[in-house]
């Protein structure tokens, strides 16, 4: 596409993590959209500053630094639009993950129906449930009203109810809200987000309008059997912005900047995944991970159709602790390749997350961080599977197929071998079938999707500039079998003709060597009625791969992995699978 | 690079703002001299509410209801206080539950607020007020040793510190406590024998510092009924120089022990204020600075964290720890001409 038809605009993205706050710029080389340079610097939203602007200003003077372009004006702060003499950028958008977690009241009729959607409709942001409110709770009027006055939760999300459902019980819980909202001074008077019976949306209203900060939204359930989570979460994200901006210092000043535009970085990230669904393989699902100091994000698309998750509390930096105290001990050592001390493993954890800027200077210390990311995110795919059970056909404990997994966050980006970063989105994630693991090394993905509202092209030119690090391409046949059975034949067809044939064995993770980049046609046939995604167990299939850097990766360890409950012989395992990811690394 | 300053102080400016989250009643004026115990605000805390079914009650319609209301919004009642009716050949009332006010009439129901004790907010430490913030508490500053730490139980205590041995870096064993330490705020290197915080609990001590604790102990610890901070992290860490030597100089002093839960996004750190009668005004100190050479620093992570040094060079290039990772580091000396290459990031400043 040439520039005639290509938009021509500048961009800067701001990403305020929780100790990086990271800035991007985009704009037009050789007639199209290329990210030019990145900034970064420490976030500032939190103490001892309070004020998000010192933080991108910083970031934007080294982006200035590394890219030769002025950027910004002591007069008039970041410059925006652009000035003939390529000065600043033309727009400029904002992403957000930094601050503790917005405290939500999940309200619902029924536990397992409507008050699940509030639940999976608050861990679309950075959210914590603080309290549940449901018809099965048995609580009178006066136990919700004085729960609702002690916790004052920021937010109140209240579903239940479909379209032509019930409506006097969801009402009787409406009553207690609208009084104890009613009680809360004006400053701690709570948002209340209404997804719920949309025949009550009048009734909701003329009830709450005047006494709380009120937002509505479709039902998420209008009928049985069908959800609709799209329009809430875009509502949710509004109300993410407006409480941030409450309790952020310098967002107002950046929404000058960004007019507006500003997004939670989960939510950007949710966004560019669907995008990327709509770009990819149609019979596969898109993946975007991102493992932060404080909180892990899931997002995965199906044509479209987007499933977010966001897990605070977790993370490799200050959520390190939530993460052992929500699993145990076993789990993170169980990911171990090296023996270390219990005590040694959970003080090192705690240190971290006291402490979630410094880094690992042991080995050991940075495989109890390796140890901890996969767990993480572990913990996530697991809570996440249920919810992508309509895109799976073989099983409800594993992921359906994707293509690619993009993961995000310092653990993966700065770790020192590729097959670091690798190993924890394939141990973490445990992927099957055929697909690609790839790393957002610039950390660009919520940025493209704040972009992707106002300039859609230019974040499909940056994504089609392979900004994305190809970490290799992954085999991973589902069945069972003993170890050391051959369960797949793979005939490699090199582009010079070569050709390799090998029999993988139950059990194994195999590496075959690929340069970066090159096209390699694998066949790959399934032994023992094994499945590999080619349309069933058995079924054999061609595959057009592209060498990563780790090459193609054959994991036959078993879906999901399994653990030898020795601990010194699970060590000497994890051993052996980093021995072999080192030969290539 | 700009990092954290750690707040190990033997005299500077303390300056705290002691507020609470509701609107209340502030009982101190500006200048005024407060000890730790002294309230300063008062505040119906998270008040009780009982939302009555006058309608239910009665047995009559809303509307009736409405009718049958002797008392209106905004009236405060004692308990038995008739609030509706009487109506019925039994003469059928609703009385108040407690003492309290009615907040809400209408619609054949009362939302009735129940009179609670009223929250008082301590000022927790010795000083001066020197500005109070309407309806929700005070500025208070004083002169003293400062000594932040990076964990709280969230408990807060005032009362006379006692080193349990004379070396505040060796390990805390339950044989060290006895009843001689009853009521006092008691020091300890590190500990990581869950019988150390039992044996605190019986005797029973007021509050409880820490060079470091074994994480294992935390759950315990969290429950414990006492205040527990802990200075530089988890593990068998010795406390760091500085914080020991500042303890040291003051046993047997008075301290305000704030062992609030960290939170170092908000700001919150578990702290101790030694209030002093000094003569001079130290500056109120940064809480950042840049980390440069001749810069004290405490190095928060690692093999070496709790050891307190001196930077010598700032080393321009990226370096290559033995984790792997490669990082900008600084060369630190130590007492006994030890240096070590340390990355920035683990590095916080001291500024005594």
């Amino acid at each position: 596409m040439d520039m005639d038809t290509v938009q021509a605009k500048s961009a800067l993205a701001v990403d305020i993590g929780t100790t990086i706050t990271r800035t991007l710029l985009f704009d037009v080389v050789s007639g199209r959209y290329r990210l030019i340079g990145r900034g970064t610097a420490k976030t500032t939203a939190g103490s001892p500053k309070f004020d998000v602007t010192e933080g991108i200003w910083r970031s934007l003077e080294e982006l200035q630094y590394f890219t030769g372009r002025k950027l910004l004006s002591e007069k008039e702060g970041v410059i925006i639009p652009s000035t003939p003499d390529n000065q600043g950028a033309d727009f400029m958008v904002a992403t957000m993950s930094a601050g503790n977690p917005i405290s939500v009241v999940t309200v619902g009729l029924l536990d397992n129906v409507s008050l699940n959607n509030a639940r999976k409709l608050a861990q679309t942001s950075y959210t914590k449930i603080i309290a549940e409110i449901s018809l099965n709770d048995h609580r009178s009027a006066t136990e919700r009203i004085n729960l609702l006055t002690k916790k004052r939760p920021d937010l109140i999300i209240i579903t239940g109810g479909t379209n032509n459902g019930a409506t006097q019980s969801l009402l009787s819980i409406l009553e207690s809200i609208g009084l104890s909202s009613f009680m809360l001074e004006e400053s701690q008077k709570p948002h209340i987000l209404f997804a719920g019976n949309e025949k009550l949306q009048d009734e909701v209203k003329a009830g709450l309008e005047k006494i709380s900060k009120l937002h509505i939204a479709p039902n998420l359930q209008p009928m049985l059997g069908k959800t609709n989570f799209s329009a809430a979460q875009k509502e949710l994200n509004e109300i993410y912005k407006e409480v941030r901006k409450q309790q952020t210092g310098g967002l107002r000043e950046l929404l000058s900047w960004t007019d507006g535009s500003f997004n939670s970085t989960a939510s950007a990230l949710g966004r560019v995944t669907r995008f990327l669904s709509e770009k990819y393989e149609p019979d596969k699902g898109v993946m975007g991970v991102d493992i932060g100091s404080d909180s892990v994000i899931l997002a995965a698309a199906f044509q479209g159709d987007e499933t977010l998750r966001v897990y605070p509390n977790s993370g490799v930096g200050g959520g390190a602790a939530g993460v052992l105290e929500r699993s145990s001990l076993e789990d993170i050592k169980r990911w171990l390749p090296i023996k270390v001390p219990d005590s040694t493993i959970k003080n090192y954890i705690y240190n971290k997350s006291a402490y979630p800027d410094s880094l690992p200077t042991e080995e050991d210390h940075l495989e109890i961080e390796l140890a901890v990311a996969k767990q993480a995110l572990r913990q996530a795919a697991l809570d996440m599977i249920p919810s992508l059970e309509k895109h799976t056909s073989s099983s409800k404990i594993l992921l359906p197929p994707l293509e690619p997994i993009i993961g995000a966050g310092r653990i993966l980006i700065e770790a020192p071998k590729r097959y670091q970063s690798l190993s924890v989105l394939l141990d973490g994630l445990q992927p099957t079938g055929v697909t690609t693991l790839a790393l957002d090394q610039n950390g660009i993905l919520p940025g493209l999707g704040a972009i992707s509202e106002i300039n859609p092209l230019m974040t499909v030119q940056i994504i089609e500039s392979n900004t994305f690090l190809n970490l290799g391409t992954i085999i991973a046949p589902i069945g069972i079998a003993r170890p050391g059975t051959p369960i797949l034949r793979v005939r490699l067809l090199r582009e010079d003709g070569r050709t390799t044939t090998r029999d993988i064995k139950f059990g194994t993770l195999s590496v075959l060597p690929a340069e970066m980049g090159e096209k390699i046609s694998l066949h790959l046939r399934p032994l023992h009625r094994f499945d590999v995604g080619m349309g069933g167990p058995g079924k054999s299939g061609k595959v057009n791969a592209v060498g990563g850097a780790l090459g193609i990766i054959i994991d036959a360890r078993g879906r999901p992995l399994q653990f030898h409950p020795d601990e010194e012989k699970n060590i000497q395992r994890n051993d052996i699978w980093r021995k072999t990811y080192q030969k290539y690394a | 690079m700009t990092t954290k300053v750690k707040h190990f102080h033997s005299l500077t400016s303390i300056k705290r703002e002691r507020v609470l989250p509701v609107t209340g009643h502030v009982l101190v004026r500006r200048m005024q001299k407060v000890s730790p115990t002294d309230v300063i605000v008062v505040a119906p805390m998270a008040p009780e509410f009982n939302l009555l079914d006058i309608s239910q009650g009665l047995n009559v319609s809303p509307q009736k209801a409405d009718e049958l209301l002797q008392r209106e919004a905004g009236e405060e009642l004692v308990k038995d206080d008739i609030i509706a009716g009487p109506v019925g050949v039994f003469k059928r009332v609703i009385r108040a539950p407690e003492s309290g006010l009615i907040r809400i009439a209408g619609e054949g129901k009362v939302l009735f607020q129940i009179n609670t004790p009223a929250y008082e907010l301590k000022a927790g430490m010795d000083g001066t007020v020197t500005n109070i913030i309407p309806e929700r508490g005070a500025i208070i500053e004083t002169r003293g040793a400062l000594i932040q730490g990076v964990w709280g139980n969230g408990k807060i205590t005032y009362g006379v510190i006692q080193p349990v041995s004379n070396d505040l870096l060796q390990e805390l064993v339950p044989e060290q406590l006895h009843i001689g330490f009853r009521g006092a705020i008691i020091t300890g290197g590190f500990c990581r024998n869950p019988n150390v915080l039992e044996a605190a609990s019986n005797i029973p001590i007021k509050g409880m510092i820490l060079g470091s604790m074994s994480s294992a102990l935390i759950p315990l610890a969290k429950k414990a009924d006492y205040p527990i901070m802990v200075i530089d992290g988890f593990g068998n860490t010795p406390m760091n120089r500085t914080a020991e030597s500042i303890l040291s100089a003051n046993k047997e002093k008075n301290i305000a022990l704030n062992a609030q839960n960290y939170n170092p996004f908000q700001g919150n750190y578990p702290e101790v204020i030694i209030s002093q009668n000094a003569k001079t005004e130290p500056e109120v100190p940064p809480e950042t600075g840049s980390l440069k050479a001749g810069k004290k620093v405490i190095i928060v992570n690692g093999l070496l964290a709790s050891k307190i040094g001196k930077i010598e060079e700032i080393i321009p290039q990226k370096k290559v720890l033995p984790s792997g990772l490669s990082t900008r580091v600084a060369t630190v000396s130590f007492s006994g001409d030890e240096l070590a290459e340390i990355p920035l990031t683990n590095l916080e400043i001291i500024q005594e």
